[in-house]
């Protein structure tokens, strides 16, 4: 604050010993941080025939909305740019720059195993080469939580989920980014029945657990409204539209639905 | 202070303090003594007040102009204000500007580890007429003919150096120190919004206020003392 | 012993210089603005508060009593705001008892800037000060290291950036108390949309010499979108491992039991 008040250096000088006191241990470092946290949250949900994605549209930075418009659900491997005859989708959360840049190049990715083996890639193969592509910036990582959404050769619905350098595994739900721990224990109970017992099936030890059973379609669709509806009541960084694409056998839906704007 | 104990940290401002980037001027004339300054106060790159009032009254002809930590020129400012009142009711008569100024460098040379306050003390007394005088960061305190601090003083210094004069009128100190501070505004960053005076004489304090919307040539009266 | 209870300061130092992160105070990351017109001043707040990115209170009061006549919006640290609040306006009463006159606004300021600047900004609390008193309509902030402003309209928080661009391009001098709680209103609305911080209802109170009134929610744009489903469990679907009956003649070995008068607020809850 000194320069405040004498930036001339008359007075910084000989007056005030400032530029030659001593300074030990007081280094500020400077450097690029390449990396921004853009906020929002995604989840998906894999049910007998179909695949449910989703994701909020808002885009932040800090306390600022960039945009209420920003998708972070991508059509993958389609023929053409608009991606309508695409079988496969990304979702990416968490550092969007990244994001775009992991949904181009594993675009390119599917669009060159098209034009090589002359079919579309299979869910299982696409989410073996994401996989790749995340290790291989092992040491200068996408900033990205990706999941994977398709129909597998059995026509199930298949969910794949990433950790930023490559781990991946395949689920029937996964909720991520910034309000994914407040989605997960929902959908657990949800869509997984945990923590719910079947009443009056025993006494206590004894209690059988729910039967589980898949979903349906509109029940998958339900219970995302009201996650994301929740999330963006408590969460800050969610909100504005909720994009969902579902995917069948006959391709991919895709609807964009309110959220609060607060 | 630092690990030495004798070397001052000059270099902070409490973190998201207010702060009065500032340029600030008085200068004494033949009848008395002017104070000027700029309105902008910021905290960081926002500006949180753009009609700030730097210029402030502890006696009735005695005032300061405030640079620095808004919060710590505020408190110095009031303390000195309380003392000159209970002074002047103890001897029934005006502070002199040098008692003023005496008590302010108190203040600011005790508390320099924690204040971050550059002052410009100016008044006008039966027995000295205008005085004006510095305290910058360290306590210190100098009376000068003129004198000029904040952030925009820097872009200044040749140009008050090669226009001020010895006992000038008052209409012609006016119009140096507006036209001082409109350069200082022009290049410092820090400063900018309108242009305040106060002129202390025999007569008392008269304020005066000039809009960057008329380019600073009019004199307005309305809400000068907002 | 008056005052702060410094006793767990070293302990604290020493755990934080291991490396254990301060606790998390809940802020009111908040939009509060302030407002004059002729005969009277608005002041009008969001209803969010905060804990990092969760939000910790959908419906929360950010304007404050100091006495009548005089009101505080408040942003920064929630516990701040609320305990300086409080004591200033208890300070502010016992000094109007004392001297027999009602509470000037400058007097509540000048006890706020000084209570807060012998804190030097530990005190996280962010004001913006109005009232009428006999000597007129005031409007003041406050900012946590005691520096204080005097504007016909301010704004403070996260949200007084998306604020005063509504006042910087709507305000006019001369404002009717309907133009001012609608200036204000759009302010903090502003705030509400685009800043993160800031959320749900809008509080306004109205400060004239004759009285005070306090809208609370007075607008409501973000009411709770209703659930596709119900979730309502069936009675038994958590497992009961343990059961032990305590009668109501005996729960008072267990413990200090008191008599209140229920049914009137319950407890909000999802169906």
């Amino acid at each position: 604050m000194a320069a405040m008040f004498s930036q001339n250096p008359l007075m910084n000088g000989p007056h005030y010993a400032t530029t030659d006191a001593p300074k030990t241990n007081d280094f500020r470092e400077h450097r690029f941080y390449p990396y921004t946290d853009n906020g929002g949250s995604t989840l998906a949900i894999s049910g007998a025939d179909f695949t449910v994605m989703a994701g909020d549209t808002r885009h932040t930075s800090g306390y600022s909305i960039n945009s209420r418009m920003e998708p972070k659900l991508f059509k993958i491997g389609g023929t053409t740019a608009d991606q309508h005859d695409a079988t496969i989708v990304l979702s990416v959360c968490g550092f969007a720059a990244d994001g775009n840049a992991l949904r181009d190049q594993l675009d390119t990715i599917c669009k060159i195993y098209r034009y090589r083996h002359g079919k579309a890639m299979s869910a299982n193969a696409c989410a073996k080469r994401l996989s790749t592509i995340l290790y291989g910036k092992r040491f200068f990582p996408y900033y990205v939580h990706a999941m994977l959404g398709g129909i597998d050769e059995e026509g199930k619905g298949v969910v794949y989920s990433y950790d930023p350098v490559g781990s991946y595994e395949r689920e029937t739900c996964r909720a991520a980014g910034a309000a994914g721990s407040l989605i997960m224990p929902f959908l657990d109970n949800q869509v997984n029945f945990k923590n719910q017992y079947a009443p009056g099936s025993g006494v206590g030890h004894n209690l059988q657990e729910r039967e589980r059973r898949p979903l349906l379609l509109n029940e998958v669709e339900t219970v995302v409204k009201d996650a994301f509806d929740g999330a963006a009541e408590r969460h800050i960084e969610v909100g504005d539209s909720l994009q969902l694409l579902i995917l069948t056998k006959d391709g991919i839906e895709e609807k964009f639905l309110p959220l609060k704007k607060d | 202070m630092t690990i030495d104990g004798i070397h001052v940290d000059m270099n902070r401002l409490k973190k998201g303090e207010v702060n009065l980037g500032t340029s600030i001027m008085a200068v004494t004339f033949k009848d008395g003594v002017i104070l000027g300054a700029d309105s902008r106060t910021t905290t960081g790159a926002y500006i949180a007040n753009r009609v700030t009032d730097k210029l402030t009254r502890v006696h009735d002809t005695i005032w300061c102009c405030r640079s620095g930590s808004a919060a710590d020129t505020q408190a110095v400012a009031d303390i000195v204000q309380y003392q000159l009142g209970l002074f002047s009711m103890h001897s029934g008569k005006p502070p002199m500007t040098q008692t003023a100024a005496s008590i302010f460098q108190e203040i600011c040379y005790a508390n320099k580890d924690q204040l971050s306050a550059g002052l410009i003390i100016a008044g006008w007394d039966e027995r000295f007429g205008g005085q004006v005088y510095q305290i910058p960061l360290g306590g210190s305190l100098h009376k000068q003919p003129y004198a000029i601090s904040g952030s925009g003083s820097t872009y200044i210094y040749g140009y008050c150096d090669a226009n001020w004069k010895e006992g000038m009128e008052e209409e012609e100190a006016v119009d140096f120190v507006k036209n001082s501070l409109r350069e200082a505004i022009k290049w410092d960053g820090s400063s900018g919004g309108v242009i305040r005076m106060v002129v202390l004489t025999k007569e008392g304090a008269d304020r005066h206020l000039y809009l960057p919307d008329t380019n600073y040539a009019e004199r307005h009266t309305e809400n000068v003392s907002l | 012993m008056p005052g702060f209870d410094f006793s767990n300061y070293n302990r604290n130092a020493a755990l934080h210089a291991q490396g254990m992160p301060l606790p998390k105070a809940t802020s009111t990351g908040t939009t509060i603005v302030g407002c004059i017109f002729d005969g009277g001043v608005v002041i009008a707040a969001d209803t969010r508060a905060t804990s990092g990115p969760i939000v910790a209170d959908k419906n929360c009061e950010k304007l404050h009593y100091i006495a009548p006549q005089i009101w505080c919006a408040g942003a920064g640290t929630a516990a701040d705001t609320e305990f300086t609040t409080a004591l200033i306006s208890s300070q502010l009463e016992l000094h109007a008892m004392s001297t027999g006159r009602k509470p000037r606004v400058v007097t509540c300021m000048t006890m706020l800037k000084q209570h807060l600047f012998r804190y030097q900004g530990h005190i996280g609390a962010y004001l913006v000060v109005a009232g009428v008193d006999p000597t007129g309509t005031h409007l003041f902030t406050v900012h946590a290291h005691g520096s204080t402003d005097k504007l016909p309209y301010v704004t403070m928080g996260s949200g007084s950036l998306a604020a005063m661009s509504v006042f910087e391009s709507k305000w006019k001098a001369e404002l009717t108390q309907e133009e001012a709680v609608e200036l204000a209103s759009q302010a903090i609305l502003a705030g509400i949309w685009n800043d993160l911080g800031s959320g749900s209802n809008v509080d306004v109170a109205v400060i004239t010499p004759e009285k005070t009134t306090l809208k609370r929610n007075l607008i409501k744009p973000n009411e709770k979108v209703p659930k596709q489903q119900s979730y309502k469990f069936a009675r038994g679907t958590t497992a009961v491992l343990n059961e032990k009956i305590i009668k109501k003649s005996e729960i008072g070995r267990y413990v200090s039991v008191q008599e209140v008068p229920l049914e009137s607020d319950k407890m909000e809850v999802d169906s």
